[in-house]
């Protein structure tokens, strides 16, 4: 049950939406004329083609849990009550990483040296939106079998520094994920580096 | 014809094929507990499976499916159970024992829950022998066909039909299962789902699981055009939906019934149910279709090729399709040495140049001597499978690299090529046919190139002949029009169109050139190659292997479609001519508007492009180059400020004038006079130790210069003794602090209170994305939520508020 499992490339369309909304847009407020949402296409179409998502999951059994504290196998714990609550319902969790590569953040370096900072947002968002994507399409992937074991994933998922799951646990999230083989690093700091990397856990529950 | 494939072929003369229904809902209706592996549980209450085969028989399901879904041994092995061939055996026996010809039995095989090269980990051949695991265990339980199910991954399901193909004959039906967008999880669509799987030998094809019966009539359809074979559709019941605990579906047994109608007018000739049906749905739905014939294939044969996420169709009326040529490493002393070191990262850059360049398909070549070029084959090809959408062209002289990337190639690719060399035909035409490719049939023979159109086409014939016995038809193969070189025999590039149109014309076969051979030892090549193409194309030319990254090449092309017939509305043509015109740019300002009113739509517009010009046209009417910045430029980009305030700009405007600005004021600055020269103050910025994440920042740097502040950015992961060390060499009015992180959001209070300890009074100002207001203040530092706010309380800080 607990093998790690990681994709090589997860192929998804960028998310306009979300990409647009981090970007600030708000519907009915921001007035966008049609060559500014054909250079933003053409930003995101720049982000899509410099963006190599990568992903890594592992499903844990939870040993045991209380209000504060989630125990997993092999002594691992995490030590947070809004993840407690967030599993109160979970026999298991799911633990997934996700990057976007290095080659957008190297482009993103650049256009903003280059004084082009308009184009790095856009590449920083779209990053963000599809290194984001990324985990709700392994969400997708486990949710399929899932529901031939009668289980489905909570509604949310809960990621490192988020409320009071300290960001120090994005080691134990590195480790168990083997992000190093993406390439990805843990910062002393515990930051995932290059920048558009996440990680993040989800429950899983059993459906009556 | 496979075994067993009449029974099923009589049964769809009359009236759809019925398939069976849920298996896991059903089990846990009959006391199956969440959480347990359904395969072993069923081992262990055969009574209760049994029963669940035997209602769906009763229902009057022609074919149901061994409980046999995840019993592959990674899934088996998560619960500690070693031997997959047993597992598979002993429940096609409970089947079969429970069924006793009431049924037919398919051994059904599942996803592994594992990605396979070049989408996951898992080796392609440690998956297919997974599956054969599981072929063998129900082969020997008795299983009269297989099915391979609710596959989101092409590749996956392509490794279980070798494995099912490679050890027997049986007939083997494949559903994949796709989302509400039309596409499978790994984003493969219906048709290249089609093209794919029934070139690799697939009986049947369709789709299952997915969403409910209605998105499904919309996959079903996209396949009918293009199907040889019968198509599947086995719907869910409905949505699924969250009821306290539970997950149910929204559609009961008459109303899932009365879908089928729809399903086999899209094209289904095989119904089953997925998710949330019960032998009562199945009932129903037998019921409603007992007098439905289902339509045939409408094809014998599919001129098409695929890579995991794009079919390639060559019909009539379809524009030509350029081969891009550049992964070769035929004078290419990079690319030789990439192949050399194993590296992939120039092919793959390559094949997005040509992508970009307006490739349909990539020729793929590794010929280097002294490598294993069955290895680098491998490799380039699982590589391009993620790096491009394009279908790929194996190109090989030799046989065994272009066997092993038609295993491992997640599409239906083409050969380029098989001639009528005795030993090419005898090689590779098997191998063809056993993945299903298309090939380039190139007319020469043992004896060498003929030299007359004529006596290509004599074999060409013999050519196809033999293809024929391999079940090929004119639509799996290009004719190859053999082009020579213009400057040693002048009457070679004639003697290719004439093969070319012979081809087209009088055999009505597809075509291709290697386009740049005709020019080889000629100056200024790109015009013969070009005028070579449009005389092809009048010719009736496919396809040709040419350079995408010659304009000129392109240009001809997409014109020669135009007048060809194949661009309908001209709507490629006009795409073209407008990329290669760089669409986009944004025009120049109104006219009409005095020359500083240009200046202020440039910089609320973000113009970069014009803002200079205009900038100078103003001073050059006579408007003072300070009175420009006060009451034009500075207004106008607070302008954008309220705008950005209000949201009615997002952050790409707001940032687009922001540069807009800086470039006017860049033009506007060697005109401007001694003290209003002066700045407003500087400030001093950096994102903290140990952060890394800086947009915010630069954002913010760029906001301040704008609104004529000095700015020194330390730029990111910096120690709090260094910015300590340049506050008191620049003495700002004002320090700001970025971090993103909880972990680094404590180093602004590290910073601030060594500042303070060293006898630094200057304000901070702190942002990021944990940070809040109420922790700003508990640092002792001012908070601004985002660039335009910095802009404001540095302004109020310093006192020097518009």
């Amino acid at each position: 049950m607990n093998r790690l499992i990681t994709f090589e490339r997860i192929t998804i369309e960028p998310p306009l939406e979300a990409i647009y909304r981090r970007l600030g847009f708000r519907k009915g407020l921001t007035k966008i004329k049609p060559d500014e949402t054909r250079a933003l296409g053409e930003g995101i179409e720049k982000a899509r083609s410099l963006i190599t998502l990568k992903g890594a999951a592992r499903r844990l059994p939870i040993l045991s849990k209380d209000s504060r504290l989630i125990r997993l196998p092999d002594s691992h714990c995490l030590e947070s009550t809004h993840l407690a609550k967030l599993l109160a319902g979970s026999q298991e969790v799911l633990l997934m990483g996700a990057t976007a590569g290095a080659a957008v953040i190297e482009a993103i370096r650049r256009d903003t040296a280059d004084d082009n900072l308009a184009q790095a947002v856009v590449l920083d968002a779209a990053a963000s939106g599809m290194v984001d994507a990324a985990l709700d399409w392994m969400e997708a992937f486990f949710a399929q079998d899932l529901r031939r074991e009668s289980r489905r994933l909570t509604k949310s998922r809960f990621s490192c520094g988020y409320g009071d799951l300290a960001l120090e646990n994005q080691k134990l999230f590195y480790d168990l994920l083997d992000l190093g083989r993406f390439g990805v690093e843990l910062t002393e700091r515990y930051i995932l580096a290059p920048e558009k990397s996440v990680t993040a856990v989800a429950g899983i529950e059993t459906t009556g | 014809m496979a075994k067993g494939q009449r029974k099923f072929l009589d049964i769809m003369k009359k009236r759809p094929l019925i398939l069976d229904g849920a298996t896991g809902t059903e089990l846990q209706k009959r006391g199956m507990p969440a959480g347990v592996c359904p395969e072993l549980w069923c081992i262990d209450n055969p009574s209760v499976i049994a029963s669940v085969h035997g209602d769906y028989a009763r229902a009057g399901c022609d074919v149901v499916y061994t409980c046999t879904f995840g019993a592959n041994r990674f899934k088996l092995g998560q619960y500690g159970e070693p031997d997959a061939r047993s597992v598979n055996r002993r429940l096609a026996l409970i089947a079969r024992e429970a069924l006793r010809g009431k049924a037919l039995i398919a051994g059904d095989i599942g996803p592994m829950g594992h990605f396979i090269q070049p989408f996951g980990e898992l080796d392609f051949e440690e998956a297919v022998a997974a599956f054969k695991e599981q072929v063998l265990g129900l082969l020997e339980g008795g299983v009269d066909c297989f099915v391979i199910e609710t596959m989101m991954d092409i590749q996956e399901a392509r490794a279980a039909l070798i494995a099912v193909k490679e050890t027997c004959d049986l007939f083997t039906m494949v559903t994949m299962t796709f989302e509400r967008d039309g596409r499978t999880l790994n984003g493969t669509d219906p048709l290249t789902a089609l093209t794919t799987l029934q070139a690799l030998g697939a009986d049947a094809v369709g789709c299952n699981c997915s969403t409910g019966p209605d998105d499904m009539v919309r996959f079903i359809e996209a396949m009918k055009p293009y199907a040889k074979i019968p198509l599947i559709a086995k719907p869910n019941a409905g949505l699924p939906k969250t009821v306290g605990d539970s997950t149910v579906y929204d559609m009961d047994a008459a109303e899932f019934a009365s879908r089928a109608g729809a399903l086999i007018a899209a094209g289904a000739a095989i119904l089953g149910g997925c998710c949330g049906t019960t032998p009562g749905h199945l009932a129903a739905l037998k019921k409603t279709v007992a007098r439905k014939k289902p339509a045939s294939p409408l094809r014998k044969s599919l001129a098409a090729l695929s890579s995991a996420r794009k079919t390639l169709l060559f019909e009539p009326g379809r524009p030509l399709a350029v081969i891009g040529e550049s992964i070769n490493p035929t004078g290419r002393k990079a690319l030789q040495e990439e192949l050399r070191e194993g590296k992939t990262a120039l092919a793959r850059q390559m094949a997005r140049d040509q992508e970009m360049a307006g490739a349909a398909l990539l020729d793929v070549n590794v010929g280097v001597p002294g490598i294993d070029q069955e290895k680098a084959m491998q490799e380039i090809v699982l590589a391009l499978s993620v790096a491009t959408e394009l279908p790929l062209v194996i190109d090989s002289a030799k046989a065994e690299p272009i066997e092993r990337a038609l295993r491992v190639y997640p599409g239906r690719a083409l050969i380029n090529s098989i001639s009528g060399e005795r030993e090419k035909l005898r090689k590779l035409l098997p191998v063809a046919a056993k993945y299903g490719a298309m090939f380039i049939l190139l007319p020469l023979t043992d004896k060498g190139i003929p030299e007359t159109a004529e006596k290509r086409a004599v074999v060409v014939r013999a050519i196809e002949r033999e293809a024929r016995k391999h079940g090929f038809t004119r639509d799996d193969f290009l004719v190859d029009g053999i082009v020579m070189t213009a400057a040693s025999n002048p009457k070679a590039p004639q003697e290719t169109i004439r093969t070319v149109r012979w081809a087209t014309e009088t055999f009505r076969a597809r075509t291709v050139v290697g386009l740049s051979n005709v020019s080889f030892g000629m100056p200024e090549r790109k015009w013969i190659n070009t005028s070579f193409l449009a005389m092809a194309a009048a010719s009736g030319l496919t396809a040709a292997i040419a350079n995408p990254a010659s304009e000129e090449l392109m240009f001809v092309k997409n014109a020669s479609d135009v007048l060809g017939g194949r661009d309908r509305d001209a709507a490629a043509w006009i795409a073209h001519c407008a990329k290669a015109a760089g669409g986009g740019k944004k025009g120049a300002p109104i006219e009409a508007l005095p020359p500083e009113r240009k200046v202020r739509e440039a910089i609320l517009d973000g113009n970069r492009e014009a803002v200079a010009g205009l900038v100078g046209e103003t001073l050059k009417a006579g408007l003072d180059a300070a009175k420009l910045a006060q009451e034009i430029m500075i207004p106008a980009i607070v302008e954008v400020g309220e705008r950005f305030g209000r949201k009615e700009y997002f952050l790409p405007q707001l940032i687009a004038s922001g540069e807009t600005m800086k470039i006017g004021m860049e033009a506007l600055e060697p005109f401007l006079k001694g003290d209003l020269k002066v700045q407003r103050g500087t400030i001093l910025i950096a994102t903290v130790k140990g952060d890394i994440h800086d947009i915010g920042k630069n954002i913010v740097a760029l906001m301040l210069r704008n609104h004529g502040f000095q700015v020194v950015d330390l730029g990111k992961d910096v120690a709090a003794e260094r910015i300590v060390r340049e506050i008191d060499r620049h003495r700002p009015q004002v320090v700001g602090l970025s971090a993103l992180m909880t972990t680094t959001m404590t180093q602004m209070k590290e910073a601030i209170a060594l500042a303070r300890k060293q006898g630094e009074q200057c304000p901070f100002v702190v942002g990021g994305a944990v940070v809040t207001k109420a922790y700003a203040e508990s640092i002792g530092a001012e908070y601004a939520r985002d660039g335009v706010e910095a802009v404001s309380v540095i302004q109020r800080i310093t006192g020097t508020r518009v």
